[in-house]
């Protein structure tokens, strides 16, 4: 066969190419003139019947009437040959082999409901991407095993975001168990999350920072005096990264036995870590610092009786001294910070800082009522800093308190907003249920309403996840 | 609503004419009805009308199709608020109104099985549109031939143009399934190595349903119905629901794939009834943008009555009745030397058949290429477009599953499988 002209190295990639689906196509190793192919047919119809004949010769299994008569459109000719080949190809086609996959060992856990494992599809599709981890984090705790097919779509969405949140891709190993191994050993993109299957001390002695934390949070919660001891012998050689993910370990199952700790960390060289200290001190009942700034709160932030009922009255510090500062409170930052946002920064970093009993104490009221207690200008950083400290301490009765507030009709500056979010999905996910919370007045901010749809969310994606699961 | 189109060439000729343009004259009201005039391509417009309580059309157009677009379009444009309310229908709508609620008896123009037998203008205007077919596919006969002898290696630097002229001739010769088929290929030239032989196939058989028309004398009645219906001549659901033996089965609902088309979307579920084996095919069309027929979900059994569409290998279906809908586990799974000699068989009767439903018991592999495997070792490639299929892969653990999906001489693209436990999961 002549090749046509102009077509040179285009037309030999061509026919390589098409050589091999002709392979495919046929599955036999030759098909030589001696029989008629689809390929031959293939070959004469590219080049087209002007210029090349139409293949005759006769095909095993397949017979061939003598369609054509004499004079007949050899173009027609090829076409009803082709056809019949292609009903012939079609309906003789035999099974090809294949390499079987190794079997993958059987998880025991029982697999979430289908009702959890249509939110994990809708979170991957970009619903609350954010919940990811805490959802994954439920289903690990639950002892329950993520749906397969779709792991290799967490898998992609662990990779991409790996430096992001690190802790997705351990919560993937975690949760998916041996298929996630599996799948890891299949496809070389997955193969990151074999290092997040680090089980024991090795996770400690060699695992990633996400390792190494949720190793430490385990130890924790059983053997608070181990996790301890653990951290004060690392201290030294820890980094400032790990040194502050160290403090956020202690703040759970926190004791005064942790305060030597914690005081040692309010002279760290890091203000990151110092300020995760005082937080954390702040949190634990019984601290000196946590009295020292209730003493502090209670000379600063007072109760008046007005006309109108009771008002909240601030009466400011003239600045900042060593002492107030090693605790946490520091000024306004930006050198040629005014008067009032000066005195603002060190409201705000009190009241963060100051257990929050000391105002249920003091004034004798409820955090609902306390919350409620108008304060003039200083309203918006004294909502700021309550949040703040709801937050570090953990306190549902303010956490839910504060939301309220939130929600009946306040006005919201931008920062307290982030400060609710942050709350929001720290809080117990009980308050999203229906009905528990008032609905947001009519004035409310889009974002707000955003952010309780964030806690209805979080409310019904754990109770999916909660006892009774329909298959195994 | 538009669950009402007969087939999909209805719905597209509808959406092109749901325009305030093409309806100088358009009312609502009278009780529950639209009517409008419809500039068409006969010099006077068209009248149309529609009673929402029947629903019961009339259109004075030639269409043999019920409803037909003009009427179709009609209530698009109705539902899209594009259509004012009226005072008073104008006489000819009220006078075809007052006929439809008055005896109780529609007039039936048209369209409705049962009826009057065809009278002489029906007989005309049906062997007009075999004259106008039978020119089409001549000149389609032309342009296949002409193609292979030019040579198909050009095919691949051809635009799209090049299979739309064709097709819009086809359109006008009134075999809307053929300009489908064609429209179709503008993809091939690029879909990946051995496009050629697949480009050859294509027009091969699509001369095959051009010679196939001329010698239907010679055919089967069943081979006749196949024949026309790839061609595009549609048989009224009416007409299905009258004349077809309805089968009654508990119809395994497993598995469904929505595709889109020039701005219409079309679902195809495949059913399988328990009792007698049979697969079974469900169609139904939708705008781009708005919701398809939901009635069948995956996984669920229905007990209902089926009626096929008269065919050589009778595939597509209308659920006539439906009885009970329950929750079930999975299917059994056939072995994949069954499919192939069951979509052999079915080739024997309608070579034509490029899709066809497989239900199998496999394990998916990778090597040496994504496909699936089942207990005697034999395999069946993927189709290169459904991709590698990772959340089936995952989903077996490299154990067998039962898969439900569609068999194409390029592939099996699963559609769903059932994990362990009998856990219905959508591919």
């Amino acid at each position: 066969m002549s090749e046509p002209e102009g077509r040179g190295a285009a037309w030999t990639e061509e026919r390589r190419r098409s050589d091999e689906g002709r392979k495919h196509l046929e599955g036999a190793p030759e098909a030589s003139g001696r029989t008629l192919s689809t390929w031959d047919l293939v070959t004469a119809s590219l080049i087209g019947t002007e210029r090349s004949a139409v293949p005759t010769a006769g095909t095993p299994g397949v017979l061939i009437p003598d369609l054509a008569s004499p004079g007949q459109d050899p173009a027609a000719v090829l076409l009803d040959r082709a056809a019949l080949l292609t009903a012939a190809r079609r309906a003789g086609r035999r099974p090809d082999q294949a390499e079987l996959p190794p079997v993958c060992e059987l998880d025991s856990r029982p697999v979430v409901r289908p009702a959890a494992a249509r939110r994990l599809a809708r979170m991957l599709r970009g619903e609350h991407p954010d919940l990811l981890a805490e959802w994954l984090a439920a289903v690990a705790a639950r002892g329950l095993r993520l749906p397969p097919q779709l792991l290799p779509a967490l898998l992609d969405r662990a990779r991409r975001g790996r430096s992001a949140d690190g802790s997705v891709a351990r919560l993937v190993a975690e949760a998916g168990g041996p298929r996630v191994r599996w799948l890891a050993g299949l496809n070389p993109d997955w193969e990151f999350v074999l290092a997040e299957s680090l089980a024991g001390e090795e996770a400690w002695r060699l695992g990633t920072a996400s390792q190494r934390r949720a190793y430490l949070t385990a130890l924790r919660a059983h053997d608070p005096g181990a996790a301890r001891e653990l951290i004060t012998g690392g201290w030294a050689a820890a980094g400032p990264e790990e040194r502050v993910m160290f403090v956020s370990v202690v703040a759970e199952g926190l004791s005064l036995a942790d305060e030597p700790l914690l005081e040692a960390a309010l002279d760290d060289g890091a203000a990151f870590v110092r300020k995760m200290a005082a937080e954390v001190l702040a949190a634990l009942p019984g601290s000196a610092l946590s009295q020292r700034m209730a003493e502090r709160a209670r000379r600063w932030l007072r109760m008046e009786e007005g006309p109108r009922g009771p008002r909240l009255v601030f009466f400011p510090p003239a600045g900042s001294d060593a002492a107030m500062r090693r605790d946490g409170i520091t000024p306004s930052s930006g050198p040629r910070a005014s008067q009032s946002a000066d005195q603002t920064g060190l409201m705000l970093e009190t009241v963060a800082r100051t257990p929050l009993r000391t105002w249920t104490e003091e004034f004798g009221m409820t955090a609902a009522q306390i919350v409620a207690v108008p304060a003039g200008d200083w309203a918006p950083s004294l909502f700021i800093g309550w949040c703040r400290a709801a937050f570090s301490q953990r306190d549902q009765e303010w956490v839910t308190a504060l939301i309220n507030r939130a929600l009946t009709g306040w006005a919201l500056v931008t920062g307290a907003l982030a400060e609710l979010s942050r709350l929001i999905r720290q809080a117990d996910p009980r308050l999203g249920a229906p009905d528990v919370l008032p609905g947001p007045v009519p004035e409310a901010p889009l974002a707000l309403r955003h952010e309780i749809e964030v806690l209805r969310f979080r409310y019904e994606m754990l109770k999916e996840l909660a006892h009774d699961h329909g298959d195994g | 609503m538009l669950a009402l189109a007969p087939d999909a060439s209805s719905l597209r000729a509808a959406q092109s004419l749901a325009s305030g343009g093409s309806w100088p004259l358009a009312g609502a009201g009278d009780g529950d009805a639209v009517w409008g005039e419809c500039l068409g391509s006969a010099a006077t417009p068209y009248r149309t009308a529609v009673d929402l309580s029947g629903p019961a059309y009339r259109c004075s157009c030639p269409s043999r199709k019920f409803p037909c677009k003009h009427a179709l379009a009609l209530l698009l444009l109705w539902s899209g608020g594009g259509i004012a309310n009226h005072a008073a229908a104008p006489e000819w709508a009220a006078t075809w109104l007052r006929g439809v609620r008055g005896g109780g008896e529609p007039p039936r123009d048209r369209g409705v099985p049962g009826g009057r037998p065809p009278g002489p203008a029906q007989l005309r205007r049906a062997q007009q549109r075999e004259a106008r077919v039978a020119a089409g596919l001549a000149e389609l006969d032309r342009w296949l031939r002409d193609q292979v002898r030019q040579g198909l290696a050009a095919s691949q630097r051809a635009g799209y143009r090049h299979w739309d002229e064709i097709a819009a001739r086809l359109v006008d010769a009134q075999a809307p399934g053929l300009a489908e088929r064609l429209r179709a290929l503008a993809a091939v030239p690029h879909s990946g190595p051995g496009w050629e032989g697949r480009l050859l196939e294509e027009y091969a058989l699509l001369r095959l349903l051009a010679t196939a028309y001329r010698a239907q004398p010679a055919l089967s009645p069943a081979q006749r119905d196949t024949i026309r219906s790839r061609i595009g001549f549609t048989v009224r659901q009416a007409e299905v629901l009258a004349s077809a033996t309805p089968v009654r089965d508990r119809w395994h609902v497993l598995a469904r794939r929505d595709l889109d088309q020039d701005r219409i979307r079309t679902r195809r579920v495949w059913l399988r009834g328990a009792r007698t084996g049979r697969f079974a095919l469900v169609l139904s069309f939708a705008a781009v943008g708005e919701s398809l027929d939901n009635s069948l979900t995956i996984g669920t059994v229905t007990d209902a009555d089926l009626a096929f569409y008269p065919a050589a290998v009778p595939l597509r279906a209308l659920v006539a009745t439906r009885y009970d809908t329950v929750k079930a586990g999975a299917p059994a799974g056939a072995a994949i030397g069954g499919l192939l000699t069951e979509y052999a068989t079915a080739l024997g009767q309608d070579p034509w058949l490029d899709t066809w439903p497989a239900l199998l018991e496999v394990t998916p592999a990778r090597v040496p290429l994504p496909c699936v495997s089942d207990a005697a070792g034999g395999a069946l490639p993927l189709h290169p477009g459904a991709a590698d299929c990772w959340p089936l892969f995952a989903l077996s653990g490299g154990r067998p599953v039962t898969v439900a999906g569609e068999w194409t001489p390029r592939g099996l693209w699963p559609l769903t499988a059932w994990a362990q436990g009998g856990m219905v999961v959508r591919l």
